[in-house]
């Protein structure tokens, strides 16, 4: 009885350990709600972990436009996302129209974007930390210059 | 007598990182569309402007320094026109009242003053007036900061660094029929009414 509640205790304790490791990166968040009867209606919430592991996934010649566009812009890039990692929350850009609202803000060390119009609710968020490290993963898939 | 100057150190120093602590300033711009309904607010920390801009190397732009073509001004010298501004003292520097606008350029209160008003919209004849007034209020250290040594160049970097120092400031109001823009900075992360006006 002892040896089987210490097998337990221990597998327990790796599943938490498992559960630490994979959260510890922080969630991405997104949410899409299309207003209309047949419309999408999604919520993820998943660890950032699996984000960058599905990313190797990808093929490389699907990240291909996306590497070449990005590269020239990664110090640009890498010295915004540290600097507003330092930075307070703030609403980068908000537009407020009467049929829409679109908002990119940092919040809890988050990239936080939100619109909403008559026909579409997308939420979207990302930890600050991650976005460096996923806009470099793609940059990376491009052909070595 | 050793333990009283190091207890006073220790207030020093901390006094010291108090008071020296920078507050983070933000840029903030407004644009109001009366016709669309529209509201866009930017809200930008100038620490990270301060930080990308130098990042950027594309055009004109290079290590935050943007070159200026000679081509591109029609032969007027910008550098000596902000050296003069820099040297002279407060006053009135140009004054136009025309039928279709009225111009006033001024260096009042460490700041460069301009005001602009057209007047045009009043010739319509539909019924519909469409004037539009532009208030500019540039600190001078901003101005001072724009100008470098070299001739060709204008250094954004260091003159994002003499608004984070200048304090809170309302800097561009354009005001039309159409569109209503504000420019401000101050120590607000919000898009909310610019708090101090010049």
């Amino acid at each position: 009885m002892l040896l089987l509640g210490k097998i337990l205790l221990g597998a327990a304790g790796t599943v938490v350990a498992m559960g630490a490791v994979v959260s510890s990166e922080g969630f991405v968040n997104v949410r899409v709600h299309e207003n209309k009867p047949d419309g999408v209606h999604l919520h993820i919430i998943a660890p950032v972990l699996l984000m960058n592991a599905g990313l190797h996934f990808v093929p490389r010649e699907h990240l291909k436009e996306a590497a070449e566009q990005v590269r020239p812009w990664l110090p640009v890039i890498d010295a915004a996302v540290k600097e507003l990692k330092k930075s307070d929350d703030v609403d980068l850009v908000e537009v407020t129209g009467p049929d829409e609202h679109v908002k990119v803000a940092t919040h809890g060390g988050s990239m936080v974007v939100d619109v909403t119009d008559a026909e579409d609710e997308v939420h979207v968020s990302l930890p600050l930390s991650e976005i460096d490290r996923v806009v470099h993963e793609i940059a990376a898939a491009g052909p070595t210059i | 007598m050793k333990r009283i100057l190091q207890a006073g150190a220790v207030v020093c120093l901390l006094a010291t990182s108090a008071f020296g602590a920078a507050t983070e300033k933000y840029l903030h711009v407004r644009v109001t569309s009366n016709s669309d309904k529209e509201v866009v607010s930017v809200n930008v920390p100038l620490s990270l402007a301060e930080k990308v801009i130098p990042a950027i190397n594309h055009g004109k732009l290079n290590q935050g320094k943007v070159t200026i073509d000679n081509a591109d001004m029609n032969g007027i010298d910008l550098h000596a026109i902000l050296e003069a501004v820099k040297n002279s003292p407060d006053g009135e520097f140009v004054t136009i009242q025309g039928k279709d606008q009225d111009v006033r350029v001024a260096k009042s209160k460490g700041n460069l003053v301009v005001h602009v008003t057209d007047k045009s919209g009043d010739k319509q004849k539909n019924g519909e007036k469409k004037n539009e007034k532009v208030d500019v209020i540039i600190p001078m250290a901003v101005v001072n900061a724009l100008a470098p040594t070299d001739k060709h160049e204008i250094d954004l970097v260091a003159a994002i660094h003499a608004l984070t120092e200048s304090g809170e400031k309302l800097i561009v109001t354009v005001h039309s029929d159409d569109d209503d823009v504000k420019v401000w900075v101050d120590a607000e992360s919000g898009s909310n009414e610019p708090s101090a006006h010049e």
